[in-house]
């Protein structure tokens, strides 16, 4: 009998190089595989694609030196095989030997039994030169990123680049929101404790508990019943500083795929009115599920939040949440291959889309009421770049540095409008938010 | 002169395994009657054949002998081989689904079936009789090379067109291979 081991190489290959060379989403290109491996099989092949991801440059940089010349576009198949390759005698535990001979055999699984002997060869090398352990020049290579954000993160953020970038390259942890309206997050943290998981709390957001160990959901207590949600701690913000002063009519536009409206709806109480739009007809059915799940109900619309003339009946909402379709640059560790598919360009496109959102949003918000700003980016284009320039040619708007709590400041960086939580503090992902109070004339 | 297990190890050899559609590995294999040192040569030869290509089970049938023999090493660090002559499933129970590869089918693996747990009968290498429990993958790998002794495939358990697919591909890879020499 042959052993799958091999095929989880070849199938992490595939996805690699689905990404690298076809452009596709980490998550999509998994989704698309991952049948082909066997279900006990499944980690590994994340772990071996999320690794080789996340290790890119490093990788490419180690296998231009192995390579005498670089392999042809037709064989990029393989030229992914070996980072996966390399990534395993690197940065995991699998014996040498295994890593070497599954990988191997991968090759001829992929249908190049002719370069098997290559990828054997450069793999052993790899081990008897140390070529890990030389030092390296090429900048890209050394923090693993691509030369546009290295700029970009530098010119932002001066001081705190390097441990945004190293951030950037860690593991994230896995954060609950624990539901509110029927037990305290303390509370859920003795459920946790009885099913022998350890965990904490964060002061500053009151909902969040931090597994010491990631785990599925099915292991945790009540999480079908919506006890409980997996949502990043910095996620859990908005809905908190939103919910402040008890607004009752609600909007979340670009809900998908509906955490922050969860949470709203958890925080929201007796006669509260949620509307959650996105434009996205496939995300939304996630809104539904995930607000199924909790048992708690919203008005769930198919909207573009940039033009309201389409779906808004004329009500101003009391509170909008705008959770800006962004770079995601706050969330690399959580998605590297976004170092990967975004472009410098991507940018500026992003942050013309963003402004326009909420200009358009502004509209649908009534007099004394709030717009929080939300975004998962850390380049300041995306974020105080657009508040600020809406600030300027929007006179009925204001911004609330008010912050929910006073715990909080210890995790926010003060921007020139609005805060920063930058990726790694305290363990939580990199968001921005900037509070908007529409002026009443 | 041959002595202590370096001399051993380098007279043992790598066997060719047959390929499937090869009609060999139809052939249905015959009981062992006597467990000599030819056998136990055979058996080395068996392992180090395996753990090359790399597998973890490998039925004699699989390299042209058509004897009831069959060795096994499920670890990740060659650390529990296992021969096992003349063995016989005495009691199955349980079922489980395991994505199945062959080395005689290189590059192929889909779902079968197979009982979870079984309690298998054979000769050891010093020809005494025992029983085995097994479970898990070394249950399944067990009875994917019972399989092979029966002249029977983890094809065989698929649809007619899948096994027609499989067999065209390897027969015209064979090809492109004999053209490439």
């Amino acid at each position: 009998m042959a052993n799958s081991g091999a095929r989880t190489r070849a199938v992490a290959a595939e996805v690699v190089d689905a990404v690298v060379s076809g452009g596709q989403s980490l998550d999509a290109a998994i989704a698309e595989r991952e049948e082909r491996v066997s279900p006990t099989d499944r980690s590994l092949l994340r772990m071996l694609c999320f690794g080789t991801i996340r290790k890119h440059w490093q990788l490419q940089h180690w296998i231009s030196q192995l390579l005498g010349r670089p392999l042809k576009k037709r064989d990029s198949v393989i030229n992914a095989l070996l980072a996966v390759g390399l990534f395993q005698l690197y940065d995991t535990r699998i014996p040498d030997h295994a890593a070497v001979s599954q990988t191997v055999e991968a090759a001829r699984q992929l249908r190049r039994p002719k370069l098997a002997g290559l990828l054997n060869a450069c793999m052993r090398r790899f081990g008897r030169e140390k070529i890990a352990e030389q030092a390296v020049a090429d900048e890209q290579a050394r923090w693993n990123h691509p030369q546009w954000l290295l700029e970009t993160l530098r010119k932002d953020w001066p001081a705190d680049h390097e441990a945004i970038l190293k951030a950037n390259d860690s593991r994230a942890p896995m954060w609950l929101r624990v539901n509110s309206a029927r037990q305290s997050a303390a509370a859920y943290l003795a459920r946790l404790a009885d099913d022998d998981k350890t965990a904490e709390l964060l002061e500053g957001i009151p909902d969040a508990v931090r597994l010491t160990e990631p785990c599925s959901v099915e292991e945790l207590p009540g999480f079908m019943d919506g006890d409980a949600s997996v949502q990043d701690a910095a996620a859990q913000i908005p809905a908190r500083w939103l919910m402040a002063d008890r607004p009752m009519r609600v909007l979340d536009a670009c809900a998908a795929p509906g955490g922050k409206s969860g949470h709203l709806l958890e925080l929201g109480g007796a006669g509260f009115e949620l509307t959650a739009i996105d434009s996205d007809a496939r995300r939304i059915e996630r809104v539904r599920e995930n607000h199924a799940r909790i048992g708690l109900d919203a008005t769930i619309m198919v909207a573009d939040a940039s033009k309201p003339r389409e779906w808004w009946d004329g009500r101003p909402f009391d509170a909008v949440l705008l959770d800006a379709p962004c770079s995601a640059t706050g969330v690399i560790r959580r998605h590297p291959d976004i170092k990967l598919l975004r472009r410098a360009s991507d940018i500026d496109d992003l942050s013309a889309l963003q402004g326009a959102a909420l200009s358009a949003l502004w509209q649908v918000l009534a007099p004394g009421g709030r717009l929080l700003y939300v975004t998962c980016s850390v380049l300041a284009t995306e974020n105080d770049g657009v508040v600020q320039g809406f600030l300027e040619t929007n006179d009925d708007a204001v911004e609330d540095t008010v912050l929910p709590n006073n715990n909080i400041r210890d995790l926010m960086r003060r921007k020139a409008c609005g805060y920063q939580v930058l990726p790694g503090t305290a363990g939580l992902d990199g968001f921005y938010y900037a509070c908007l109070v529409k002026k009443v004339s | 002169m041959v002595n202590g297990p370096k001399g051993l190890l380098e007279i043992m050899a790598k066997l060719k395994i047959l390929e499937f559609p090869d009609p060999r590995l139809r052939k249905k294999a015959a009981p062992v009657e006597v467990v000599d040192d030819a056998l136990r040569v055979l058996i080395g030869d068996m392992f180090e054949t395996m753990y090359d290509a790399p597998g973890i089970g490998l039925a004699a049938t699989q390299v042209d002998v058509h004897k009831r023999l069959l060795v096994a090493d499920v670890s990740s660090d060659k650390s529990e081989p296992f021969a096992l002559i003349n063995p016989q499933i005495i009691e199955k129970d349980g079922v489980t689904v395991t994505d199945e590869g062959c080395l005689s089918v290189p590059g192929y693996y889909e779902s079968v079936e197979r009982a979870e747990h079984i309690r298998v009968r054979f000769l050891d290498r010093k020809g005494e009789a025992v029983e085995m429990d097994a479970a898990g993958l070394l249950a399944v790998c067990i009875q994917h090379e019972i399989d092979h002794l029966d002249g029977r495939l983890f094809v065989d358990y698929l649809s007619e067109a899948k096994r027609q697919r499989i067999r065209k591909k390897l027969e015209k890879e064979r090809r492109n291979a004999a053209v490439a020499l």
